[in-house]
């Protein structure tokens, strides 16, 4: 693997409550390669939204991050000055939010919130930025004349369209895109996922996809992320995650779906259980709890074994994967630690 | 255009407001205990001589009939003649309603910008020490009677300090060609500032509070959120975005206020002594003039109506969503 565009070694942030602190990101460590589609997988509440807003620097006011960097072009975001980091918000990095309709602002037109940054990030002036604007929703397959339109008069999908439109307005070098489809319709889902795909190819973008949906991952991504309970379970190339995934969360959650590739068992078999408080997380392994392959040395912490070049994997039985992901297929497996 | 036909509908709604305004008014007055001539028909007064009185006022006719007249004369703009003054209703308010206005608007002006203001930045350094203190502030303010803060107002800066004349709108003596002379002119400002500035610390909480919590809830909407991820300034963020959305519901709350204030103005103009309509009601309705009453309470329900029509309309041109729905 090149240079990667962005680096993420151990990170970690925290959110206050009342008064203890809740250890959303753990320890994460991955790495984005350039002109590439990461998704960044995992079930509600493993960090993985606390990861990509840590990445933009706007968290949550009882959120802090704690340890770890965040290497972009050889940049630490993590200890970058307030006004260096805000300089590089959506001039490189821009955000694709889940809901279209709340993050647009809803008494201005769609013009006026794209002009809004061309004109003040982009440092356009109006005429430049007005061209921009119906490039842009050409790009996303929209009639021009709608930017004169307010975010309500805009259908579901199309205003997630607009908010890609927005988050490629300056030509960012990455877009992280946090559960952009989990709102629509599958078919509007598979329109604006394939649309991503095709510009991300066409204009050699960077994309993290932020999802719960591993299926969304296995249709457009090259690489893959899954976290869990904070921490990074698993990560590498989509080829490595499908073929031979190597954490058993990992081989549980390509189970718990529909597989988009073809050769599915028919049967889909849930992984038993909750993931760990993260005010009090358990000792060593976190999936322990949930891990039909659980021994005792997963009692302490797990190491990061590569078990292939660009193949990390966060688990004591990582080089046995192969033996346990033939037992991972069979349904009674799951069942039987239930 | 479907605007024209909501603004006809409402026009609509408005006359049908208006109309059980008036019919209310009438029979409220009729109803009231007392009669309204006690007090210029002297008792020595002939029969013949009192019920000539009666009808020269059309007090003798059965009440459908006086109210259908009532209406008539209400239709040419006709608000009947003053028990007490002797003089045309009509031209009795048209010289107090100025000062009601000026006197309203002025202070409620005041108090919804700075009340917009404040509350913005009260919601925007949450937490801090001076919202901490600010609250209780603006929660005595709104509990201290209006009455008696003028008094206080009038203790300390006109009795005390005699910085302020203690009530009216003029000098003694002093004249002036027409309403605009008189309300540019500094002996005018000076009546106006201790009623103004009684009405404006009551008024004031209310958008300041109602500014704050809208603040509040619309800095945690997405938009806010993603304003920030692209980097915008502070000011953007805080004063286009968030602002801007949590400034919609106060618009309306103007309009309400205005109705509170006309209220207000009832117990402001006596303390004062200001020569408005407020003051105006209360003696005429002490002194059962029908008439002069009925004219003041129509004028001021005309206004709060005009005003719920305009904040409508205004709330239209301020959120997309109401206008292209």
């Amino acid at each position: 693997m090149t240079e990667p565009l962005l680096s993420v070694r151990d990170l970690r942030v925290s959110y206050q409550v009342g008064r203890s602190f809740v250890h959303a990101v753990d320890g994460a460590s991955f790495d984005i390669p350039k002109g590439s589609i990461t998704g960044l997988v995992g079930e509600s509440g493993c960090g993985k939204t606390t990861v990509a807003r840590a990445l933009t620097r706007v968290i949550a006011d009882n959120a802090a991050i704690t340890g770890g960097e965040i290497l972009f072009e050889g940049r630490d975001l993590a200890k970058l000055p307030e006004r260096e980091m805000n300089a590089l918000r959506w001039r490189d990095i821009a955000f694709v939010p889940q809901s279209a309709m709340n993050s647009l602002d809803p008494v201005y037109t769609v013009e006026y919130q794209l002009g809004e940054v061309l004109r003040r990030r982009g440092g356009m002036d109006r005429r430049q930025a007005r061209k921009r604007s119906e490039e842009l929703f050409e790009m996303v397959g929209i009639d021009a004349n709608r930017l004169n339109d307010y975010p309500h008069q805009f259908s579901g999908g199309m205003r997630q369209r607009v908010a890609i439109a927005l988050a490629l307005a300056l030509n960012p070098k990455l877009i992280i895109a946090d559960e952009p489809v989990t709102a629509l319709d599958v078919i509007v889902q598979r329109q604006i996922l394939d649309q991503l795909k095709e510009l991300q190819v066409r204009l050699g973008l960077s994309v993290i996809l932020v999802t719960h949906d591993i299926s969304v991952v296995a249709y457009i991504c090259d690489r893959t992320v899954v976290m869990y309970a904070g921490k990074v379970a698993e990560s590498g190339t989509m080829q490595a995650a499908l073929t031979a995934p190597s954490h058993p969360y990992t081989m549980g959650l390509r189970n718990a779906f529909p597989d988009l590739q073809g050769a599915a068992s028919g049967v889909l078999t849930p992984i038993e259980g909750a993931p760990p408080n993260l005010a009090n997380p358990p000792a060593g392994c976190r999936f322990k709890p949930r891990c039909p392959f659980a021994l005792d040395v997963c009692g302490s912490e797990p190491p990061v074994v590569d078990v292939a070049p660009d193949h990390p994997v966060l688990c004591h039985r990582a080089r046995e994967s192969a033996a346990l992901r033939i037992e991972a297929a069979k349904t009674e497996t799951w069942m039987a630690r239930a | 255009m479907t605007n024209f036909k909501a603004v006809g509908s409402r026009l609509l709604q408005l006359a049908l407001v208006l109309w059980a305004v008036v019919t209310i008014l009438f029979l409220m007055f009729r109803l009231m205990p007392g009669n309204p001539m006690a007090a210029y028909i002297d008792p020595t007064f002939t029969l013949e001589q009192q019920q000539q009185l009666m009808a020269q006022f059309g007090l003798d006719k059965p009440l459908w009939q006086q109210y259908l007249i009532y209406l008539g004369n209400l239709l040419q703009g006709e608000l009947g003649q003053s028990f007490r003054y002797r003089e045309p209703v009509g031209e009795r308010i048209w010289t107090l309603l100025p000062n009601t206005l000026v006197l309203t608007f002025s202070s409620l002006i005041i108090a919804y910008a700075f009340g917009i203001l404040a509350g913005a930045y009260l919601a925007w350094r949450r937490g801090s020490f001076i919202e901490q203190a600010a609250i209780p502030a603006v929660l005595t303010t709104r509990a201290m009677p209006e009455f008696w803060l003028g008094m206080v107002l009038l203790a300390i800066f006109s009795f005390s300090l005699g910085w302020f004349p203690a009530g009216g709108t003029r000098a003694p003596g002093a004249e002036y060609s027409g309403f605009l002379d008189l309300y540019t002119s500094r002996d005018f400002l000076s009546h106006l500032i201790l009623p103004a500035a009684t009405l404006a610390i009551y008024s004031q909480g209310l958008p300041l509070l109602l500014m704050r919590s809208n603040m509040l809830d619309v800095m945690k909407e997405d938009f806010v959120t993603m304003a920030r991820i692209k980097g915008l300034s502070n000011w953007t963020v805080v004063v286009r975005h968030a602002a801007r959305n949590a400034l919609l519901p106060v618009m309306t709350s103007f309009a309400i206020a205005v109705g509170y204030q006309l209220q207000g103005n009832v117990v402001v103009e006596s303390v004062f002594s200001w020569p408005g309509l407020g003051r105006e009601l209360v003696n005429a309705v002490a002194a059962s003039d029908y008439p002069l009453a009925q004219g003041a309470f129509l004028m001021i329900a005309l206004v709060v109506i005009l005003m719920n029509l305009l904040a409508d309309l205004l709330y239209a041109v301020l959120d997309p969503r109401v206008s292209h729905a």
